[in-house]
């Protein structure tokens, strides 16, 4: 990592706690919006970790589809193309749409899985590369997540697929982004360990480390360097400058770095 | 033999302390140290058990390592990273996903058998293995992540690519996740696996076809 400064968290010397530490949460009440949090356990954090989610009946926990380890027999299991809450027809044409060009473009589809319980029943979820999950109650605030990094969410959340925009066609992750906002609970994952960085003023984030961000954020892409001198020789290529005051979601891997440097020891 | 677990969980070795004359039958290539009065012998048990293994998902070959005179050790370690855990063996025995045994003692015998997997598109489980032993043994597995143990009492549904081994003491089946063949597919789940009894259940928290699948369509076509 290019910038040694940590401002808001100090880099952990030991691996971290099974969860990130995350702003307070409020305590379950008769009947908050959302819902009260969901019963779970993440395991087996920092590199190969696993969601168990405990569902009382009435509770739904979503997840992405193709994600479940396991689950027990009377937990049922509906799959819906995800468009949103109470999303009319042109939302639900669009987010199909966008679920196939998703598909083209290499990412996953976005199809979720609901799963709930009649009567108090587990499901166990994995993402598919190694890292870490980090858990978020959300109560109202705006999370953009890069489309991968999404696991499982309850309660009163949207989720709205963003296409980026031209200027992330530039960066090889996150021409699709995952707007999520709501109460409710959240959970996503890292490829390598998951890092929170709370921004007061400007931070400089590398575009394939970037997991997430608070919507209260606002970013611009940038070479590392500035300028193509600084793009090409810094091995850093595209990097996201925040400003503002949010937290933001980093990983300690990067994906690409893996498939290229994999892509090179198999060339010729 | 007594099993010591080092490194655990993302990239474990086991250390298998032989007495002397004491021997473990280990996977081929799963060797990654020996003292030096340990002697190697491979063998194929015949050539139809070999096959059999090699149609298992497994290798042709296993490798005997036998202390010699004195007490010995032998270092062990999968070719994925992920998790090791021994199994004392039980008079049922155990179900083993192939691709996660790692070693046994010598009385443990390891059979190949159809799993049950009906479909052909499963990737894993076509072939399972059923460990046995008469009287008290070990078997090594390795698995990709971190493993669980998950009890089961009654019902469990379990992703075919998280499987570890469980209790033979279990009935299970083969199936689609969901309720039809269309919503099975949309789901992404692909092919669970139902228990139903009394066992205990070892999965992985990852999937390796599916890591391998999406690293993979990332790389150029090898040439």
């Amino acid at each position: 990592m290019e910038n040694p400064q940590m401002p808001g968290q100090p880099m952990p010397a030991q691996p971290p706690p099974q969860q990130q530490p995350m702003p307070a949460q409020p305590q379950p009440q008769a009947g908050p919006a959302g819902g009260a949090p969901i019963a779970h356990e993440i395991t087996h954090g920092p590199s190969f970790a696993m969601l168990r989610v405990d569902l009382q009946p009435g509770q739904t926990v979503i997840a992405e589809a193709g994600s479940m380890v396991a689950r027990n027999q009377h937990v049922d299991m509906e799959v819906k193309m995800n468009a949103g809450r109470g999303a009319g027809f042109f939302a639900k044409l669009k987010a199909f749409f966008i679920a196939m060009i998703r598909k083209v473009v290499g990412g996953e589809t976005f199809f979720v899985n609901h799963f709930s319980a009649p009567q108090p029943g587990s499901v166990w979820v994995a993402p598919t590369l190694s890292g870490q999950i980090a858990y978020r109650r959300m109560n109202g605030e705006t999370l953009v997540l890069s489309s991968g990094a999404y696991v499982a969410h309850s309660g009163d959340i949207d989720l709205k697929m963003k296409f980026g925009g031209l200027k992330s066609l530039l960066m090889k992750e996150g021409a699709f982004m995952l707007e999520i906002s709501g109460v409710g609970d959240l959970w996503f994952n890292s490829y390598g360990g998951i890092h929170a960085i709370d921004v007061n003023g400007t931070y400089v984030v590398d575009n394939g480390h970037l997991v997430g961000y608070e919507g209260n954020l606002t970013y611009t892409m940038k070479s590392a360097g500035g300028g193509m001198m600084g793009l090409v020789a810094s091995g850093e290529g595209i990097v996201a400058e925040f400003s503002g005051q949010g937290r933001v979601y980093i990983q300690s891997r990067n994906l690409s770095s893996l498939v290229s440097w994999l892509t090179g020891i198999m060339g010729g | 033999m007594q099993v010591e677990i080092g490194y655990r969980p993302a990239h474990s070795m086991a250390r298998v302390m032989l007495q002397p004359n004491e021997a473990v039958v280990a996977e081929s290539g799963a060797m990654v140290g020996m003292s030096t009065n340990v002697h190697m012998q491979t063998q194929s048990g015949g050539l139809m058990k070999g096959l059999k293994r090699m149609f298992g998902g497994e290798s042709f070959f296993r490798n005997t390592f036998t202390a010699q005179g004195a007490a010995g050790e032998v270092l062990l370690a999968q070719s994925l990273p992920g998790d090791m855990v021994t199994l004392d063996m039980t008079p049922n025995g155990y179900f083993i996903q192939s691709s996660s045994y790692v070693a046994s003692t010598p009385n443990v015998n390891i059979e190949t058998k159809v799993g049950g997997f009906r479909s052909f598109f499963a990737g894993e489980g076509v072939f399972i293995l059923k460990a046995t032993a008469e009287g008290p043994g070990q078997c090594l597995v390795g698995a990709f992540g971190g493993i669980q143990e998950l009890v089961c009492d009654g019902n469990l549904v379990i992703d075919t690519g998280h499987l570890v081994c469980w209790d033979s003491t279990l009935e299970y089946s083969v199936g689609k996740s969901g309720a039809g063949w269309i919503a099975s597919f949309l789901s992404g789940e692909g092919l669970v696996c139902h228990f139903r009894g009394q066992g205990r259940i070892w999965i992985q928290t990852r999937n390796p076809s599916e890591y391998g699948t999406t690293v993979g369509r990332m790389l150029p076509p090898a040439g």
